[in-house]
């Protein structure tokens, strides 16, 4: 009886330590994603995904960008990379090179629905990457684009920017839309300052680069040497456009939602900003970038978000299903902020995506440009010699923004980032 | 007291009783501290393995252009902080301390920009100093004077964030500042009014001196303090314009968790607490000359 009893204590004691066993084994992935603000879309993914395949389980881990790229790389260094997770086109290539992600070649050659897919969009991270391979597979797809106050053009008389538009029709019309009074300007016809994605999309419109690949150096062709000074030009000699400490108390993404210019270009997630601070107080609307007198207008300047794969994950081919879900078919389309491109195409090719009777009335245009090839001036240490984020005063930012400043002459700028940012990526590139 | 009562005391007890504290020092401040001093001889990006490279961050910092523009921006900066609270914290408590109604209200309204959000704080001055928009060159053209680029120009952005900063922390050290008046003996004041001193005199061969104590507190907490000013810099010009405001603490952020070159902001997280040591090692070198501790 008391050998019963001590047989039937182990027993519960066993059941209390291992109850999964009980219930049937689960394969478990783990998820790691950076945008909080879409966690209950992607709680609705996993379950989608787990209905669909029983004996699944996804655990979801939500951070913030800060503390996402802090942790995940802490995690990278210790060997516990989740199974999948939120990539970024700044930091593909230092992972790609370390070996940090698993190459989704054969994976995608074998069973991805090409068509369902912007390909041009894959071979943007696979250039970005700088390793030949397929190192992420994207979710979603930024472009650059010409937002224009629609009420300011009108009022100016001036026609609306088009295909055809030279730079030179730009810089006309800038003027056009410049308001001067007692000495004082009341409103520019453009805004820019240093920052990437006001800047490169004029070198790529022009056909010129940045970054030598061979050399892995800082080296701006004639064509982007040509575009930098057009558009700081267009401050310094024209006046058609602010110098950068003049809008230095206003956060850049307000400056033309505000009213206080009327053109700028910038990347096309800033649709929805632009309804958020303008409203309906404001007609506007998106239009390519005039294409520059060397420009053939076969490229755009825009970057791809991914999910990659750790190259440790013991299970690869559950862990690609899910890459291959949560980028694709388990979408939807409120999960992508407006200006935002999913590159699953049935998605973005839906008749919801152009969000007709909402500003800008000409969204179809994301479409076009997602399926044009890109470029992009990613590099290793690109966020420190482009000067991005919390150190966007400096870099070759900092210099852009010292000449429409005034306080550097053009080509002593240039000389200035060429050295400076030659020694940056020589400290990467050894 | 007897031995024979205290037989329950046995001398191991306090340490016993530090423990935890000790434990905690050591493993959340004495360990990072250590790590990172570590850091500060390797290559590390946090992604892979860290790599020794001697005194390598060390000499590069040393070779780098724009660290003594780092370096000068930090002690400029640290300057003007300290200056201005300690002026500011000591003209505000003089004002505030004596007994009237309602004066309870006016200092915690003095002491309010303190516990206020940096960040909320920077977006507001931000707003208040704008070349266009802004409230305080607007008054500056109704007078008809010249409107700065407050936070544009390399010339003014570093010592407009600074007196944004001293804006803010000036109740903080008006707090210590009333303190210590309030300290002061009142027959010493009463003495001297009848002796005829005038309010100057009172103030210049009384106060201060018997306030020395309290100066010499408030100038070390502010010396330390005049160091940390990354989020005031974070939210009203990231280090800019060209590098103007661009400090040690904010240098190290940029370098730790932006660039993740971790070794190097490590190496330079240690010039900081050279700075930090040297200065207030001075302040403690020159403490026998000025301040009083006896009445």
């Amino acid at each position: 009886m008391r050998q019963l009893r001590a047989l039937g204590i182990a027993a519960l004691i066993l059941a209390a330590i291992f109850p999964l066993q009980s219930q049937g084994k689960k394969t478990v992935l783990q998820y790691w994603s950076w945008d909080s603000s879409v966690k209950k879309q992607n709680e609705d993914i996993i379950a989608k995904f787990e209905a669909q395949n029983p004996g699944v389980k996804v655990e979801l881990t939500t951070l913030e960008t800060t503390e996402y790229w802090v942790k995940i790389r802490l995690l990278a260094n210790q060997g516990k990379l989740p199974d999948v997770f939120n990539m970024s086109s700044g930091y593909l290539e230092e992972w790609a090179r370390a070996g940090l992600v698993r190459d989704l070649g054969p994976s995608i050659d074998r069973d991805l629905d090409k068509k369902s897919f912007y390909m041009s969009v894959l071979d943007a991270g696979k250039d970005i990457a700088g390793t030949g391979k397929y190192c992420a597979l994207p979710y979603a797809l930024v472009t650059t684009v010409l937002y224009y106050n629609k009420d300011m053009f009108d009022k100016a008389g001036v026609a609306y920017p088009s295909a055809s538009w030279t730079w030179e029709d730009f810089r006309k019309a800038a003027k056009k839309l410049t308001i001067v009074k007692d000495g004082k300007t009341q409103q520019y016809g453009f805004w820019f300052f240093g920052r990437y994605s006001n800047v490169e999309s004029w070198v790529f419109a022009n056909n010129g680069r940045l970054i030598d690949p061979a050399t892995n150096s800082y080296k701006p062709d004639a064509n982007a040497i040509e575009a930098m000074r057009f558009l700081t030009d267009l401050v310094l000699a024209d006046k058609v456009a602010p110098a950068k400490k003049e809008m230095s108390a206003f956060r850049y993404q307000d400056v033309f939602p505000q009213g206080a210019a009327a053109m700028w270009v910038d990347g096309s997630w800033f649709i929805d900003n632009n309804r958020k601070i303008a409203g309906d107080k404001i007609r506007w609307d998106i239009a390519e970038l005039p294409r520059g007198p060397k420009g053939d207008g076969k490229s755009v300047y825009g970057w791809p978000d991914y999910v990659s794969i750790s190259p440790n994950t013991p299970n690869a081919d559950l862990a690609w299903k899910f890459a291959k879900f949560v980028a694709g078919e388990g979408v939807s389309l409120d999960m992508y902020m407006a200006g935002k491109i999913p590159t699953y195409r049935p998605i973005t090719e839906s008749p919801a995506f152009l969000e007709k009777g909402q500003q800008p009335a000409n969204k179809g245009l994301l479409i076009k440009q997602a399926a044009k090839a890109f470029r992009t001036s990613y590099t290793l240490g690109w966020s420190e010699w482009r000067g991005y984020g919390p150190a966007e005063s400096l870099g070759l930012n900092g210099i852009i923004d010292a000449i429409i400043d005034g306080e550097t002459s053009f080509d002593e700028g240039m000389k200035k980032a060429d050295t400076n940012i030659n020694k940056i990526l020589k400290r990467y590139y050894k | 007291m007897s031995s024979r009562k205290l037989s329950w005391y046995r001398p191991g007890d306090p340490w016993l009783m530090l423990l935890p504290t000790v434990a905690g020092l050591a493993l959340f401040r004495l360990g990072p501290m250590l790590g990172s001093l570590l850091l500060g001889f390797a290559d590390w990006n946090m992604l892979t393995p860290p790599a020794f490279i001697g005194l390598g961050n060390y000499t590069e910092l040393l070779a780098d252009p724009v660290f003594p523009a780092v370096l000068r921006s930090t002690l400029e900066f640290s300057l003007l902080y300290v200056a201005g609270v300690m002026a500011l914290g000591l003209a505000i408590a003089l004002l505030l301390d004596r007994k009237a109604r309602g004066i309870g209200f006016f200092r915690a309204a003095f002491y309010s920009p303190v516990i206020t959000s940096a960040v909320a704080v920077g977006i507001v001055w931000s707003w208040l100093l704008s070349p266009r928009y802004g409230l305080l060159n607007n008054l500056l053209a109704t007078l008809g004077l010249p409107e700065p680029y407050w936070l544009g120009d390399p010339r003014l952005a570093l010592p407009t964030v600074a007196i944004v900063q001293v804006w803010k922390m000036s109740g903080y050290y008006m707090i210590i500042f009333l303190a210590g008046l309030q300290g002061i003996p009142h027959s010493l004041i009463e003495a001297s009014k009848i002796d005829g001193a005038s309010p100057r005199q009172r103030f210049f061969t009384i106060i201060l001196p018997l306030l020395s104590p309290t100066t010499f507190f408030v100038l070390n907490v502010a010396l330390i303090d005049s160091f940390k000013n990354f989020e005031l810099i974070y939210a009203m010009t990231k280090g800019g314009p060209q590098n103007a405001t661009n400090t040690l603490v904010y240098d190290v952020y940029l370098n730790g968790f932006v660039h993740y070159r971790t070794g190097y902001a490590s190496a330079l997280s240690y010039v900081l607490l050279a700075c930090v040591a040297l200065v207030t090692g001075l302040s403690f070198l020159a403490k026998k000359r000025w301040v009083k501790y006896q009445y």
